[in-house]
């Protein structure tokens, strides 16, 4: 196993600091007297100080000592939170990762930040303070040092063993060692906690006088200690006599914590019992591998209880059973390890959209809800950028200016939601603003002049909107410097869809946009359920499963026009698999429909059988299939072979259009 | 049989350090990141020293002293605590909890490791 | 291929039959050939890559060139194989099994044999041929992989899958 470098955790570890700082910052600016963030800051600080100095970064622990001694004034009350302070406290944070991500580059740029914060919190010429080691004695010749010393009443109890201190005393030299035993009292008062005993020792060494000293370091200011050098003329005088007098009181307070925390003994015992787990940070490759080798042990085990199932032998088959049990138990427990909450990428939206405002001059406020919400980690990498060209988006081209809500009798500031909530197989992330809403005029228009509409196609405004995906179509007429960037919707649409997700988009006129992004849980391994269309037999993703109905014989008939069914009053559009892929052989004489959801919409898939439940390790679809919407991936079965994944988003869009169409069709009826 | 030292500081960095440098020198070495869970480590194993950092989330460094102190299994256990500077009032409140000994941050290994054999015995 | 017939490197080769055809492909991006698989058809793909398979527990696309080079699609039979190979497409490795309806053997082919395949005259996309060398009194064709799939697969987005262009 390779040592990990401490630089290289002091680096992951400074970066979540400094996201914590950010948080703490930006919400300090919502609640500056909030004694707790202001200590939360004045920490993260201090570690980033310390750990620093610790690996090196000495930019780094210089720079942050005046940030904290600047922010110290806050803390003491002598400054107070401004939103010029959190400004430029947020620029000193940025400045930090940068100072420890490219060392040696950027620490000209932190005098003026300093300046600015010293400035803010009023205390020019603070005096830069350093810690001076004590000025030591060089070598010397051999001396005789005679050292008594007792050991304060508890220093047992507080963990001192005075063995130690007598080999260490050993370790500088020759020495002959007295126990006096003077005070100790008659064996029934004997307390077992406390050490009666003082030591006379006689010590011959080259080692200079701290060096004794030292070796009493952490006991000198609760024990009686003398040194004397017995070399004649040497004897240094009553000062290096310490014979402290607060021993009593300190063990006095000593004993009142004691009893004090009696009281509380029960909870952290309580807890040890549970066996507090501490966490531990582990490559990103490794649980990819792991949750490789899961996934080939998954496939591996349907194999063998496929073959048991063929099987008479009882034995094989209980072990077969016991084998599944575990198999399915390690795959949830690995994927549980790859599921990480999705607030871990919401702070850092809060500054953007922090930052947003100022530059743009708007009043926002981000409010975001769902932070719990677990996804795949590697979907959580992915999700980052798109997610701030959606939020960039809402704040820039979202949200009018405040003089143009306060005429549309709206108020001022502007509000752009984020939330993600779990629904079925998935998890939907929405980003909503209260700005304007989407222009259709505008879209059609720009749709127009880019020729890919014809000027007098009739298209609905839902349809106008998904031209915003099309590659290059920017709707900004005046491009900002915040939206006017190289990435556009076409690329978010992209990266979505290569998460196996989809993208909607809504939007009212004068009350807003909201853009849901419907991701998959995992991109791992999922409960699947496998059925028979003709020949193939195809997965599909068990949470999204709502039901099973047999198909009414009077559908079987009806081939076109009526592709409805009537699920307890509401009618649920539904696709004939078998046409859909032109399965051959006959269509099984009962039909099976699986009604299946994505959000609010259902579809219902009708095939030829139901085969049953199954664990379905995701293989993605090489690139030669990358188009091929109706699938998401394939899977192996036990037998070996190969079955495609259903994509249930886009199969439920599908089924959408065809809502859509028999709506448009009823309207050109009823005019 | 090697002994056990409990390190409890909020820096994933300070920690790593601790305990590459301590279990290179044949310790066996706990982590907790936060004085609740070092009071945990602590009160569920055996340890024969613990090096706590005082500035930390949850629990502070001197609360856990304080905590610690309070529970029998402590008794004979040496506590050293970690301060970034010399801060004679954080010191001082370390010690009444009942702190053994102390180490100024920023530290070299050898430093880290002979005070660890100091308290703890190697 | 022609730099090592300019060279003057003999390749070695795997060659195979398709059709009334003889193929030969480089040895080297070989990675196995397998004996019937249970094959699953993709509903809607493109004719030349409808198929995959398991390769010891990795979901394989399956291509068939005849598609490519416009001959009929018979029904497999015992001598059947199936050719998994590594190419680079647009710029990855990636791994892809073709169908052959006999394997002959690896053989060194004479770079001298290799012509530059005729731009004239000739049934397919000459594009599609890296170059044609004579093995007795046959033809062998040298297929250029990475070309074929970009083209066939619509990679190069020249051509439209069934699904998109029923939408």
């Amino acid at each position: 196993m390779s040592t990990p470098d401490p630089a290289d955790t002091f680096r992951q570890e400074a970066r979540d600091l400094l996201e914590s700082l950010e948080q703490a910052l930006l919400d300090l600016e919502q609640a500056p007297d909030d004694r707790e963030l202001v200590d939360s800051v004045f920490r993260s600080l201090h570690t980033l100080k310390g750990s620093g100095a610790m690996f090196g970064f000495d930019e780094v622990a210089d720079f942050v000592h005046e940030f904290e001694t600047a922010f110290d004034r806050v803390r003491k009350g002598e400054s107070s939170v401004t939103p010029a302070l959190i400004a430029v406290a947020l620029s000193a944070g940025d400045h930090v990762g940068k100072l420890i991500e490219e060392p040696g580059r950027h620490a000209a740029q932190g005098e003026p930040i300093l300046a600015a914060l010293h400035d803010i919190v009023g205390d020019r010429g603070a005096v830069k303070s350093t810690s001076v080691p004590a000025p030591s004695d060089g070598a010397r010749q051999a001396r005789t040092w005679r050292v008594r010393f007792r050991l304060p009443d508890d220093a047992l109890a507080l963990g001192t063993n005075p063995l130690l201190l007598l080999d260490e005393l050993r370790e500088l030299g020759e020495c002959k060692v007295e126990a006096l035993a003077d005070d100790v009292p008659p064996l029934e008062e004997i307390d077992p906690q406390v050490c009666y005993f003082a030591w006379d020792v006689t010590l011959t060494t080259e080692a200079p006088r701290e060096a004794i000293e030292d070796v009493f370091m952490f006991l000198r200011d609760g024990m009686a200690l003398e040194i004397e050098s017995l070399e004649a003329g040497e004897n240094d005088g009553p000062s290096n006599t310490d014979e402290v007098s607060s021993m009593p009181t300190k063990a006095a307070a000593q004993g009142e914590t004691q009893v004090q925390g009696a009281g509380r003994q029960g909870a952290p015992a309580t807890k040890a019992g549970k066996g507090h787990s501490s966490s531990l940070r582990v490559p990103a490759e490794r649980l990819d591998e792991l949750m490789d080798r899961v996934g080939e042990l998954v496939i591996a085990q349907a194999r063998l209880s496929q073959i048991t199932g063929a099987s008479d032998d009882l034995e094989l088959k209980t072990v077969a059973e016991e084998i599944e049990r575990l198999s399915s138990g390690l795959r949830d427990i690995t994927m549980g390890i790859r599921m990480v909450p999705i607030g871990t990428l919401f702070g850092r939206f809060r500054r953007l959209v922090h930052d947003l405002s100022h530059e743009l001059g708007k009043e926002v406020e981000f409010v975001a809800s769902g932070e719990e919400t677990e996804l795949d980690k590697t979907v959580i990498e992915q999700l980052a950028d798109p997610l701030v060209h959606l939020i960039r988006n809402a704040v820039d081209h979202g949200l009018e200016d405040p003089e143009r809500r306060q005429r549309a009798g709206k108020s001022r500031g502007g509000k752009v939601r984020l939330a993600a909530v779990h629904s079925g197989a998935e998890v939907a992330i929405s980003i909503r603003d209260d700005g304007a809403g989407l222009d259709a005029e505008r879209i059609r228009a720009k749709a127009e002049s880019a020729g890919l509409i014809a000027p007098d196609a009739k298209l609905s405004d839902h349809e106008l909107f998904q031209y915003i995906f099309h590659p290059g179509f920017s709707t900004a007429s005046e491009v900002t410097s915040v939206s006017g960037r190289g990435v556009g919707m076409d690329a978010v649409k992209r990266t979505i869809e290569a998460l196996r997700g989809s993208i909607e988009l809504a939007s009212e006129p004068g009350s807003g946009t909201t853009v849901t992004l419907h991701l998959p849980l995992t991109l791992a391994i999922i409960d699947g359920m496998l059925v028979r269309v003709g020949e193939g037999r195809y997965c599909l993703p068990l949470l999204a499963v709502e039901e099973c109905v047999e198909l009414p014989e009077a559908e079987i008939t009806e081939a076109q026009g009526r592709n409805f069914l009537n699920i307890r009053g509401s009618l649920v559009p539904f696709l004939r698999l078998r046409e859909l892929f032109a399965a051959g052989g006959e269509p099984d004489p009962h039909q099976k429909v699986v009604v299946v959801s994505s959000g609010e919409s259902r579809v219902g898939l009708v095939v030829d059988q139901i085969i049953g439940n199954n664990q379905t390790v995701i293989k993605p679809l090489s690139r030669l299939h990358a188009d091929l919407g109706t699938f998401s991936g394939a899977t192996i079965l036990g037998d070996g072979s190969v079955a495609l994944i259903l994509d249930i988003t886009h199969l439920v869009s599908f089924g959408r259009g065809f809502e859509q169409r028999l709506r448009d069709e009823r309207m050109r009826r009823e005019a | 049989m090697s002994k056990t030292i409990l390190t409890i500081d909020d820096s994933a960095s300070i920690r790593q350090m601790v305990s590459l440098t301590l279990s290179g020198a044949g310790y066996n070495v706990l982590q907790a990141s936060d004085g609740e869970e070092g009071l945990a480590q602590a009160t569920a194993h055996r340890v024969d020293a613990v090096l706590t950092d005082l500035n930390m989330p949850k629990m502070n460094g001197i609360e856990f002293i304080r905590q610690y102190r309070a529970h029998p299994s402590s008794t004979g256990v040496p506590i050293v605590f970690l301060t970034t500077e010399s801060d004679g009032e954080l010191k001082r409140q370390a010690k009444e909890a009942g702190a053994t000994g102390w180490i100024v941050k920023p530290f070299e290994q050898d430093k880290l490791l002979a005070v660890v054999k100091k308290v703890a015995g190697s | 291929m022609n730099e090592a017939k300019r060279a003057g490197i003999a390749m070695q080769a795997l060659v195979f039959e398709l059709g009334d055809e003889i193929f030969a492909i480089d040895a080297a991006q070989v990675r196995e050939i397998l004996d019937e698989v249970p094959i699953t058809q993709v509903p809607n793909a493109r004719p030349f890559v409808d198929g995959l398979i398991n390769v010891r527990g990795r979901v394989v696309p399956l291509a068939d060139l005849r598609v490519a080079f416009g001959m009929t699609r018979s029904a497999s039979d015992q001598d059947s194989r199936i050719v998994v190979i590594e190419i680079e497409l647009a710029g990855e490795p990636a791994i892809v099994a073709i169908y052959a309806d006999r394997v002959h053997d690896v053989a060194d082919i004479e770079s001298a044999s290799i012509e530059e395949a005729p731009k004239v005259g000739m049934r397919w996309r000459s594009e599609y041929v890296r170059g044609i060398g004579r093995r007795g009194d046959s033809f062998v064709i040298h297929p250029d992989l990475g070309r074929i799939f970009m083209v066939e697969s619509g990679m190069d987005g020249s051509t439209e899958n069934a699904e998109r262009g029923s939408q």
